[in-house]
C-alpha cells in the first residue's frame, strides 16, 4: 500500500501551518540572540544568529515546495493567488528575522546605552508575539475551512487578526521611541546606524505579520 | 469481466470511506469483497436481459452463433477496456462498457440500424446528467449539514440534535434503495413505506440513544466527524451490497446468453440464470476488489481530494439519493458518475480543501471514450472470431 501514502497531504493548509511553525522558531531563536546581545556575549549570540539563518533556509525550502504543489491543477476553497501571496508574506517574517540576525553580527562590542537595549528587547518580545499570532491565524484558517466557513470560526479569525494589528501598532510605537533615543543620546554614527537598522528589521517582522493577516482576511471575504 | 467489475466499479463504493480515513484499504477490500459477493449471489437478478437494456435489436440476429460470439466479444471488449481504465485509476461505468461492447459487435454484424439510438441517446445523457445532478445534490446537502451541525453556536449540542436526523434521513433512502435495488422491488411507494421510513426511524432512535449515553468529548468538529465515521462504514457497505446485486448482471448477462444457447440451442430474450453462474460472477467481483480495487479507491478517495467523514457521508448520501430519484423518474444514471459528481459538489461548497482538476478532467474524458473504445475492441474481437469460425 505504498502508493497510498504518497498521495497524502493534498491540502495546502497543512504545509502552510508547517511553514508558520518554522517561522515562529526563527523568530524565537532571534529573540535568544537578542538576549545574549544585550548581555554582551558576542560569541554565543553569533551562534544563535547563524541558527536563525539556517531556519530561514528551512522556511524557504518549504515555501518552494508549496509553490510547486499549489498549481492551477487544484480546486481549492480559497483563491490560489491569495494562498501564494499569504505564503510570500509569512516567509517575509522569517526573512526580516534573518535580516535582524545579520545586523546583530556585523558589529562587535558596540557601545549601546541600556535604555536603548531595553527597547530593542521589548521589540524582540513583541515580534515573537506577532509570529505566534500568525501561526494561530493560519491554524484557525484551517478550522474555518473545516467548518465550511462558519460565522463563529470566522469571528475567531478576525479576533486573531485584530491582535496582530495591535502588536504591530505597539512595535511601531517602540520604533519611534527608539529613533528619538538614538538621536538624543548623540551616539557615534556607526552605532546609530547599527541600532536603527536593527530596529527597522525588527519592526519589519510585525509589519509582514500584519500583511500576512491581511491576506487571511481576504481569503475569508471571498 | 466480473473480475474487472470488482476491480473498477466495486472499489468505488468503499473509496469515500477509505479516503475519509474511516477504514483502512485492507479492511475496505475485505468488507467490499464479502458484501459484493453476498449482493451478487443472494440478491443478484435471477433473470437477466440477454441484450443489456435493449440497446440493440435481437430480432436482427438470426444466427444463434452470432449471439454467442458477439456476447464473448462484448464481454472481452468491455473487460479489456475496464482493465485499461483501472490501470490508470479511472472510475468508469461498467454498464457503459458492456453497452459499448454490445453496440460494437452489433454494428459490425448488422450495421448501424441494429442500434436503438433512442436508448443510446439516453445513455449519453446519463454521462452528462449523473455527475451534474450528483454535484448539485451534494452541494446542497453539504451546505445543509454545515449549517445545522458545523456552523451553529454550539456545535456539540447541534451535532447531538441534528446528526440523528441526517443519518436517519440517509437510512430512509438506503432502506428504500435496498428494496428497489437489492430485492428488486417494483413500487417506490412500497419501498419508502415498508423499508425506508421504518429503517430511518429505527436508525434515528438508535443514534439518538447512543449520542445521549456517550458523545466523543473532543473538539466539536472532531466530535461530529467521529459520529459520521461510524455511519460511513455502513453506508459504504450498503453501496457495495447494492452494487453486487445489480452489476453482476453486466458480467453475467452475456455469459448466461451463451450458456442458454449452448444448452438449449436457442436465443431467448429473457434467460433464467443458474445460481452457479451468479456465484461465479460474485466470486469474480470479490476477487477483483481484492486484487485490483485499491487502484480506483486511490483515485476517488485520495487523488480527487482529501475527505473528512462528514464530507464522505454527504457524498454517499447524495449519490444514493440521486440514484434513487433517478430510477424513480426512469432516468438512466450511473452510480460511478454520480459519486464523482458529488465529490466535486462538496468541493464547490467549499467543504474540501483541494480537488485535483487534472484528475477530474481525465475521468470525464474516460467516460466519453468508454462506449466507443469498448465498442471498437469488441468489434475487432467479433470480426476475428467470425473469421476463425467461419
Amino acid at each position: 500500500m505504498q502508493v497510498w501514502t504518497k498521495l497524502f497531504a493534498k491540502s495546502p493548509f497543512k504545509p502552510l501551518i508547517k511553514h508558520a511553525e518554522v517561522v515562529v522558531q526563527t523568530v524565537e531563536t532571534l529573540e535568544k540572540a537578542l538576549d545574549l546581545w544585550a548581555k554582551g556575549d558576542y560569541e554565543e549570540m553569533a551562534k544563535y544568529a547563524i541558527e536563525v539563518d539556517r531556519l530561514e533556509d528551512v522556511a524557504d525550502r518549504i515555501k518552494m515546495e508549496l509553490r510547486n504543489s499549489i498549481t492551477s491543477k487544484l480546486l481549492m476553497p480559497v483563491q490560489r493567488t491569495d494562498i501564494l501571496e499569504y505564503l510570500h508574506m509569512q516567509d517575509k517574517v522569517a526573512d526580516a528575522a534573518e535580516d535582524t540576525a545579520k545586523w546583530l553580527i556585523v558589529k562587535k562590542e558596540p557601545q549601546i546605552p541600556n535604555e536603548i537595549k531595553e527597547v530593542i528587547l521589548k521589540m524582540g518580545k513583541e515580534s515573537i508575539k506577532a509570529a505566534k499570532l500568525v501561526y494561530e491565524a493560519i491554524k484557525q484558517m484551517d478550522t474555518v475551512v473545516e467548518s465550511g466557513f462558519s460565522e463563529k470560526e470566522i469571528e475567531k479569525e478576525y479576533e486573531i487578526i485584530r491582535q496582530i494589528e495591535e502588536v504591530e501598532n505597539k512595535i511601531d510605537g517602540l520604533d519611534t521611541k527608539l529613533m528619538m533615543l538614538v538621536f538624543n543620546n548623540h551616539l557615534d554614527w556607526t552605532d546609530g546606524l547599527y541600532i536603527l537598522n536593527i530596529a527597522r528589521t525588527l519592526s519589519n517582522i510585525s509589519d509582514k505579520a500584519k500583511d500576512a493577516a491581511e491576506r487571511i482576511r481576504i481569503m475569508m471575504n471571498k | 469481466m466480473a473480475w474487472a467489475i470488482g476491480a473498477n466499479d466495486a472499489a468505488n463504493s468503499m473509496s469515500t470511506a477509505v479516503g475519509a480515513g474511516a477504514i483502512t484499504p485492507r479492511q475496505a477490500v475485505l468488507i467490499a469483497g464479502v458484501l459484493e459477493f453476498t449482493g451478487a449471489y443472494f440478491f443478484g437478478k435471477s433473470v437477466t436481459e440477454t441484450i443489456r437494456k435493449g440497446i440493440i435489436d435481437p430480432s436482427k440476429i438470426t444466427d444463434p452463433n452470432v449471439l454467442i460470439y458477439g456476447s464473448i466479444a462484448a464481454l472481452l471488449g468491455a473487460t479489456i477496456w475496464l482493465v485499461i481504465a483501472t490501470k490508470y485509476g479511472l472510475p468508469v461505468s461498467t454498464t457503459h462498457s458492456i453497452i459499448g461492447g454490445i453496440v460494437g459487435y452489433g454494428i459490425v454484424y448488422a450495421g448501424t440500424s441494429i442500434v436503438n439510438w433512442g436508448k443510446m441517446a439516453k445513455v449519453v445523457m446519463s454521462w452528462i446528467l449523473s455527475p451534474i445532478v450528483g454535484a448539485i445534490f451534494a452541494f446542497f446537502i453539504f451546505k445543509a449539514i454545515t449549517r445545522t451541525v458545523l456552523q451553529s453556536q454550539d456545535p456539540i449540542k447541534s451535532a447531538k440534535r441534528w446528526s440523528p436526523f441526517w443519518i436517519g434521513l440517509a437510512f430512509v433512502v438506503i432502506g428504500t434503495m435496498f428494496y428497489l435495488k437489492v430485492l428488486h422491488g417494483k413500487s417506490l411507494f412500497v419501498g419508502i413505506v415498508k423499508f425506508g421510513i421504518p429503517v430511518g426511524i429505527i436508525t434515528f432512535i438508535i443514534v439518538t440513544l447512543i449520542l445521549k449515553v456517550r458523545f466523543p468529548k473532543v473538539d466539536p468538529y472532531l466530535g461530529a466527524e467521529a459520529i459520521f465515521r461510524r455511519v460511513q462504514v455502513i453506508t459504504s457497505g450498503y453501496v457495495a451490497l447494492a452494487h453486487g446485486a445489480n452489476d453482476v448482471a453486466n458480467a453475467i448477462g452475456p455469459v448466461a446468453a451463451v450458456y442458454t444457447i449452448a444448452t438449449m440451442g436457442m436465443a431467448g430474450a429473457k434467460v433464467p440464470v443458474p445460481r452457479w453462474i451468479l456465484a461465479l460472477g460474485g466470486l469474480g467481483i470479490a476477487i477483483g476488489v481484492a486484487t485490483y480495487g485499491y487502484r480506483v479507491m486511490e483515485t476517488v478517495g485520495k487523488k480527487i481530494t482529501e475527505l473528512t467523514n462528514t464530507r464522505g457521508f454527504t457524498i454517499d448520501f447524495s449519490a444514493a439519493t440521486v440514484v434513487l430519484i433517478a430510477s424513480w423518474l426512469g432516468m438512466p444514471i450511473s452510480t460511478t458518475h454520480t459519486v464523482v459528481g458529488a465529490v466535486i459538489g462538496v468541493g464547490l461548497a467549499r467543504g474540501i480543501k483541494a480537488i485535483n482538476k487534472d484528475i477530474v478532467k481525465d475521468i470525464i474524458i474516460s467516460w466519453f471514450v468508454t462506449v466507443p473504445t469498448a465498442g471498437v475492441i469488441s468489434a475487432i474481437i467479433f470480426k476475428g472470431l467470425m473469421l476463425i469460425v467461419g
